[in-house]
């Protein structure tokens, strides 16, 4: 106890040197602080985000894989030279998984729910037009870009299809009606799982062609004018997500304001009569996708490995875009955690050397007061005891003041940190577009926002026009962790100068100093 | 029966002897000088006495046992009371709080040491104000009080003091030598290292040591 009582005096006595001390540590301590916070804010991010994160996955053809195969050289043939035959052949092999297969995976243990689309390009008929915005010249020139008549576009009905058809397995499926970017404004939705020809459509839709809930449409096959199929609306919908980014391009149905959406069996019950019609040469086909829902990342890492042994083919790969916008998102959070990591190791290095070299001269300086403690008799151990005492007393104190001044001003020290490093990423990104010749400001550029967003994340647009919701702001980068983190800083400190200190002192011979001094 | 005896002491630094074949008995209630010229190894024997040095040869026994057998920081804390020749005070603390300091060291329980301390310091003639003093603003007389009062905070058998007048002035010899005095009548053993015959003629016993050649 008389250790505490005799540390506590002498650091009062000897201020200046304490105050010196305390001010290295401070340093430190704030420094350290910051960088923990900035961690610890990575950290949380992550652990929040995932928390919220709704991780979804989908099943598609793994194009990489085929590449791979395809690379292998037939005899006679230069090596890496493209074989058009082998990737016609191997293109054909594959086909698209069916509904039964992708069910047949979601029985997987990790896969919470699982959900599918189908969709289907119709034509609109006389009493039935599509929203369009394009003049005939530019249709014409879209149409021409694409080969024109008996080119690519006519093959695949680009141009032509003036409705995109999308038909859900569930309510759940409808992910813009669940994220709340679509709502019913009249009428309601379809019922889940009908095979009755129920649709919605877009509100713009409906003003277009004079139409209400009740009434009736009709679309046809895109290839066979003849064949006319008749849906009934029961509702109309708008849709905020799909306000901006349509450019048009010639392609009605991929204006947000065209698509219908009804129930995967009502889709399907039009493809299946379309399949029924004799001697139909353009059946008209859906394609399908489905959604794997999971409730955690493990789950969806676990998932590929479940889907592999119920034999889905190397083909085909599994990939959650939920899972690589997450990742995408923290990019700059983690760089700068990385950089406050290295930053934290440099400052705690120098600061360890500057207060070893510090107490080596204090003990020096103190060298008669161990003579004296000494020679009346208190042990060399409790005399470094006293010693350690001190220095902890100081470290400890500076650290608090640290940690007080740190969690200040670790948020508006890492969102101005973390601004700079979006703003460098995203200066990185728009050098590569303009070195495509895509221009500045943000990939495809009109979304880029002039400032950076107040709130904890926003939309940027890397070089190839996918969004990128990076967090650029944390509310808050201190917690108990960090508070813990710094105090052990403190011991470590503490017992890193204190070590040589105490190695002095257990040195010093009472008999000799008090010798030289007499 | 004597408290402390030196048997066949010797003692040299490095190549230089500076004791040799010493041999003293030393009892309670007695003040003892060691008187001898400058070199002779006063302040060595002393060093011996109180612990700080281990002799060469011979040993040392404190109320017949052998003193290497002892603990030498519980030796110098509990069992001797040393006032060096220049104090060795803390210089950054109080003379009371040197005083108890030195009880803290020793172990001291059972009473208010801050009391006692103050009672140690008033017997060696230093008021509460003084004692309340940082010990460099005191003069050297006082310091000697000082370092009197610590060595005896914890009431040791022996006292041993390293020419404890050699600083002051005829007066205030006069005092610490009462102390002394006094002290030995309580029962203590006190041993002064001192050249003076002045101080050598108010001891009850003298060993005078010769330089070796």
């Amino acid at each position: 106890m008389y250790i505490i009582k005799n540390a506590l005096r002498c650091i009062s006595r000897s201020k200046g040197r304490n105050i010196l001390i305390g001010i290295i540590v401070l340093v430190i301590a704030v420094s350290a602080c910051i960088g923990l916070s900035i961690r610890q804010a990575a950290e949380s991010a992550r652990e929040d985000t995932l928390s919220t994160l709704s991780v979804t996955g989908t099943i598609s053809f793994d194009r990489q894989s085929m590449m791979s195969q395809m690379v292998k050289p037939e005899e006679g043939k230069e090596p890496g030279s493209f074989d058009r035959e082998q990737f016609s052949k191997l293109m054909g092999s594959t086909s698209s998984l069916t509904l039964e297969e992708y069910q047949k995976y979601a029985e997987a243990e990790s896969v919470q729910d699982f959900y599918y689309t189908a969709s289907l390009s119709l034509n609109g008929t006389e009493n039935f037009a599509a929203v369009t915005s394009d003049t005939e010249e530019e249709a014409q020139s879209f149409s021409n870009m694409f080969g024109g008549k008996g080119g690519m576009a006519d093959r695949f009905n680009m141009a032509s299809a003036d409705f995109s058809i999308v038909g859900y397995s569930s309510e759940t499926a409808m992910t813009e009606f669940q994220e709340g970017n679509a709502s019913i404004t009249d009428g309601a939705v379809f019922e889940e799982g009908t095979a009755e020809a129920q649709c919605i459509i877009t509100e713009e839709l409906a003003t277009f062609n004079n139409l209400s809930v009740g009434d009736t449409v009709q679309v046809a096959n895109p290839a066979d004018e003849t064949e006319v199929y008749t849906l009934t609306v029961v509702g109309l919908y708008t849709d905020s997500s799909d306000e901006s980014g349509f450019s048009g391009m010639g392609m009605n149905r991929e204006d947000p304001a065209n698509k219908i959406y009804m129930s995967y069996n009502a889709l399907k019950a039009i493809t299946d009569t379309s399949a029924a019609i004799e001697d139909n040469e353009n059946v008209l086909s859906a394609s399908l996708s489905s959604t794997y829902v999971f409730a955690t990342a493990e789950d969806f890492e676990a998932f590929e490995a479940e889907a592999r042994a119920l034999g889905l083919s190397d083909s085909y790969t599994v990939s959650s875009a939920d899972l690589t916008a997450y990742e995408n998102s923290l990019t700059p959070l983690n760089t700068l955690s990385t950089m406050a990591g290295w930053f934290l190791l440099v400052i705690l290095l120098i600061g360890a050397v500057i207060l070893i070299v510090l107490n080596i001269f204090s003990v020096r300086e103190r060298k008669y007061e161990i003579g004296v403690l000494t020679a009346m008799g208190m042990k060399k151990g409790k005399v470094a005891l006293q010693f350690l005492t001190e220095i902890f007393a100081v470290t400890i104190v500076a650290v608090m003041l640290g940690a007080v001044i740190g969690g200040v001003t670790s948020v508006p020290v890492t969102n101005a940190l973390l601004e700079n490093q979006i703003t460098s990423s995203q200066s990185r990104s728009d050098r590569v577009e303009q070195s495509f010749g895509r221009g500045g400001g943000g990939g495809m550029g009109q979304n880029m926002p002039a400032e950076l967003p107040t709130g904890n994340s926003n939309s940027f647009k890397n070089m190839m026009g996918q969004a990128n919701n990076y967090i650029t702001e944390v509310n808050a980068a201190m917690n108990l962790t960090v508070v813990l983190q710094l105090l052990g800083i403190a011991v470590l400190l503490t017992l890193v100068a204190g070590m040589f200190s105490m190695l002095f002192v257990m040195r010093y011979e009472p008999l000799k100093i008090l010798a030289n001094r007499d | 029966m004597s408290i402390l005896s030196l048997n066949n002491i010797s003692f040299a630094y490095d190549s230089t002897p500076v004791l040799k074949d010493l041999s003293m008995e030393f009892e309670k209630g007695k003040i003892y000088c060691i008187m001898g010229r400058s070199g002779a190894g006063k302040t060595t024997l002393l060093s011996i006495l109180s612990g700080l040095a281990n002799p060469k040869e011979g040993s040392i026994y404190y109320e017949g046992k052998d003193i290497k057998k002892l603990n030498k920081y519980t030796f110098r804390s509990k069992y001797i009371g040393v006032i060096f020749q220049s104090f060795n005070l803390i210089t950054k603390y109080t003379a009371l709080e040197n005083v108890v300091l030195s009880m803290d060291i020793a172990g001291v329980k059972g009473i208010k040491k801050k009391d006692k301390a103050l009672e140690l310091l008033k017997n060696v003639g230093l008021n509460e104000e003084e004692a309340n003093r940082r010990v460099l603003k005191l003069s050297g007389g006082q310091q000697q009080r000082v370092a009197i009062a610590r060595a005896l905070s914890y009431d040791p058998a022996i006292i041993l003091a390293d020419e404890p007048t050699g600083n002051l002035d005829g007066d205030t010899q006069k005092e610490i030598m009462e102390i002394f005095r006094r002290l030995a009548e309580e029962g203590k053993c006190v041993i002064l290292v001192s050249h003076s015959p002045a101080v050598a003629a108010l001891c009850d016993e003298r060993y005078e040591l010769k330089k070796i050649r």
